[in-house]
């Protein structure tokens, strides 16, 4: 067997592990991210939305309808890379028992990454249900393509999340990450209103992977949009996740092994 | 990385090269020593203790035999393969009971084990009957199905010794495999580590408890301050540092029976307590006599006196 599969392997043994934990408190785990997009959507979806002339040709709740698959995915892999993780390498210790096995840092990281992309790919599969059900998809077979965004994007904002977790002092400092990062990336990238008039926003939001995401969504949803600019996104994507990613590894290595 | 394989042809490895082979191995964490040019070999089938106050290094050491502290400087082989190039090829042969047990506390007993026999890489029928076998054998296959934060201490620590075991590793590591237990359970875990060297597997243990090394092992090394201070069979060790008996007397004494000491003696404080250190039990009894003072205790030198003399902690008067 090659070094590639066996890493694999392993890395899949920690997804199975996760698995196995996250299950036991199924509906605690899953409700925010179900509850989270669902309140959104009808209190600014369907309760703003008649105030709300058009944008860009669409409701205001078929405007922000993408916006929650991308939200489900950011907040899925973040709060699960950042918490999750830290409270697994403190007050677990999970690491110390894992990293005495065939497992090593390689495959704690990558597994984490699938683990998102897994959960990720879940979530955004149900909120493209829901959305569906709301009728707010102009292009319906867009609930086929979410899980595969929604998976893409969630391993780069999962190694945003690794970074923060491989960073902070305390638990509690992951607030500050929150307030300071990821919360403006989730109100500024183009969920809420759209960028196009906005000149310096519109330029800044290309430094997050959210965004990139975020866009993907929208054109799928709206059925609109070039292949040249899914192709950008896609790629701006990818070299996010390989940046972030290997970033990530790096400094969760120096935290798991001194 | 991967790369040609650097392996140790098995039979020659098995001829006599050592399971652990340490030679200068150092760790510093920038001006902190943790290790300084540590030598220490541990023999196959042999069990090692490695002894020294907190901060000593003996975690430092433990955890650069597989891999997750990287030694700044030496040479360091653990089944013969570099733990920093080749950490793998090493755990695959590796027990490990860490300080923490790190069980995932909401899942069951069963589910636990089985996770690590995934690690480990064990077929699920053949991982199904081992967990069973191990389970039986530690006494814990009536909590298969207990969920992990249901358990005792004891338990706890017990399961983390069946997941060291799962693969039925060559080498066990066991750091401070009994703090914190009650003595039933203590005596328990003893009888299975010196059931793991009748079976023929090398050893390594870290502990604070003289008893336990001196019963369990067949070679001490004791630590200070990251280097090596002492080592031997603990019998020899205590021949040869601290030989003799003991004698404990009330504090209040020491004025008297200071001045009917002789030379080669040594007096030193334990708690309340005056301890006289003499090479013969006669010494001992003819110094009661001079003195007239009855001892509260004498007995034979053991571990602990060996250890408090080289760790420095032994307030030597005798100068």
């Amino acid at each position: 067997m090659s070094e590639f599969y066996i890493s694999l392997q392993l890395a899949w043994h920690v997804v199975v592990r996760n698995w196995m934990v996250y299950r036991k408190d199924f509906l605690a785990n899953i409700s925010p991210t179900l509850a989270d997009p669902a309140l959104m959507m009808t209190a600014l979806g369907l309760g703003l939305s008649p105030f709300i002339g058009q944008i860009e040709g669409l409701s205001y709740a078929q405007y922000l309808a993408p916006g929650m698959v991308a939200t489900t995915a950011l907040f899925t892999a973040f709060f699960e890379c950042s918490y999750g993780f830290y409270v697994r390498m403190t007050f677990e210790s999970v690491f110390k028992a894992m990293l005495t096995t065939p497992i090593g840092v390689r495959e704690v990281v990558i597994g984490e990454f699938l683990w998102v992309f897994i959960r990720a790919a879940l979530m955004a599969a149900g909120v493209g249900l829901v959305l569906a059900v709301m009728g707010l998809l102009a292009n319906i077979w867009s609930i086929f393509i979410f899980p595969f965004i929604g998976g893409l994007l969630a391993v780069p904002c999962g190694a945003i999340g690794l970074l923060a977790a491989a960073h902070v002092r305390n638990i509690n400092q992951f607030q500050s990450v929150y307030s300071f990062l990821i919360a403006p990336i989730y109100f500024l990238s183009g969920v809420f209103f759209p960028l196009t008039d906005r000149p310096i926003l519109g330029v800044l939001v290309h430094l997050s992977p959210f965004y990139h995401g975020v866009r993907l969504l929208q054109m799928t949803a709206w059925g609109r949009g070039s292949f040249g600019e899914a192709a950008f996104h896609v790629t701006a994507i990818f070299l996010f996740t390989v940046v972030l990613g290997l970033w990530a590894f790096k400094k969760i290595r120096q935290r798991l092994t001194i | 990385m991967p790369g040609p394989s650097r392996d140790i042809p098995q039979s020659a490895y098995q001829a006599g090269n050592p399971t652990i082979r340490a030679r200068g191995v150092s760790k510093r964490f920038g001006e902190f020593v943790a290790i300084e040019k540590l030598d220490l070999d541990v023999r196959a089938g042999e069990c090692v203790g490695l002894l020294g106050p907190n901060g000593a290094g003996k975690s430092t050491f433990i955890g650069c035999l597989y891999g997750v502290v990287e030694r700044s400087g030496g040479e360091l082989k653990v089944f013969g393969h570099d733990p920093t190039m080749e950490p793998r090829r090493i755990k695959q042969r590796l027990g490990v009971v860490p300080q923490e047990n790190a069980l995932d506390e909401e899942l069951t007993v069963l589910e636990n084990m089985r996770i690590y026999a995934r690690f480990e890489g064990l077929p699920k029928q053949a991982a199904l009957s081992r967990i069973e076998e191990l389970l039986i054998h530690m006494s814990l296959d009536h909590k298969r199905d207990a969920t992990i934060r249901t358990l005792s201490g004891g338990m706890k620590r017990r399961l983390t010794f069946v997941r060291a075991l799962l693969s039925d590793p060559e080498l066990l590591i066991l750091d401070e495999p009994t703090t914190g237990l009650d003595p039933t359970v203590r005596h328990l875990l003893w009888e299975k580590v010196l059931s793991f060297r009748q079976a023929g597997k090398t050893t390594l243990v870290t502990t604070h408890y003289m008893h336990e090394a001196e019963l369990l092992c067949d070679r001490i090394v004791i630590l200070n301050r990251g280097s090596v201070v002492g080592a031997g069979a603990p019998r020899e060790l205590i021949a040869r540092e601290a030989p003799g008996y003991v004698g404990i007397f009330a504090q209040d004494r020491e004025k008297v029976l200071r001045t009917h000491m002789r030379a080669g003696w040594d007096l030193f404080y334990q708690g309340r307590q005056c301890c006289i250190r003499a090479p013969q039990i006669e010494d001992l009894m003819s110094l009661q006599r001079a003195s007239g003072t009855q001892a509260l205790q004498i007995r034979p030198c053991n571990l602990e006196d060996v250890y408090l003399k080289l760790t420095g902690r032994e307030l030597d008067d005798n100068e």
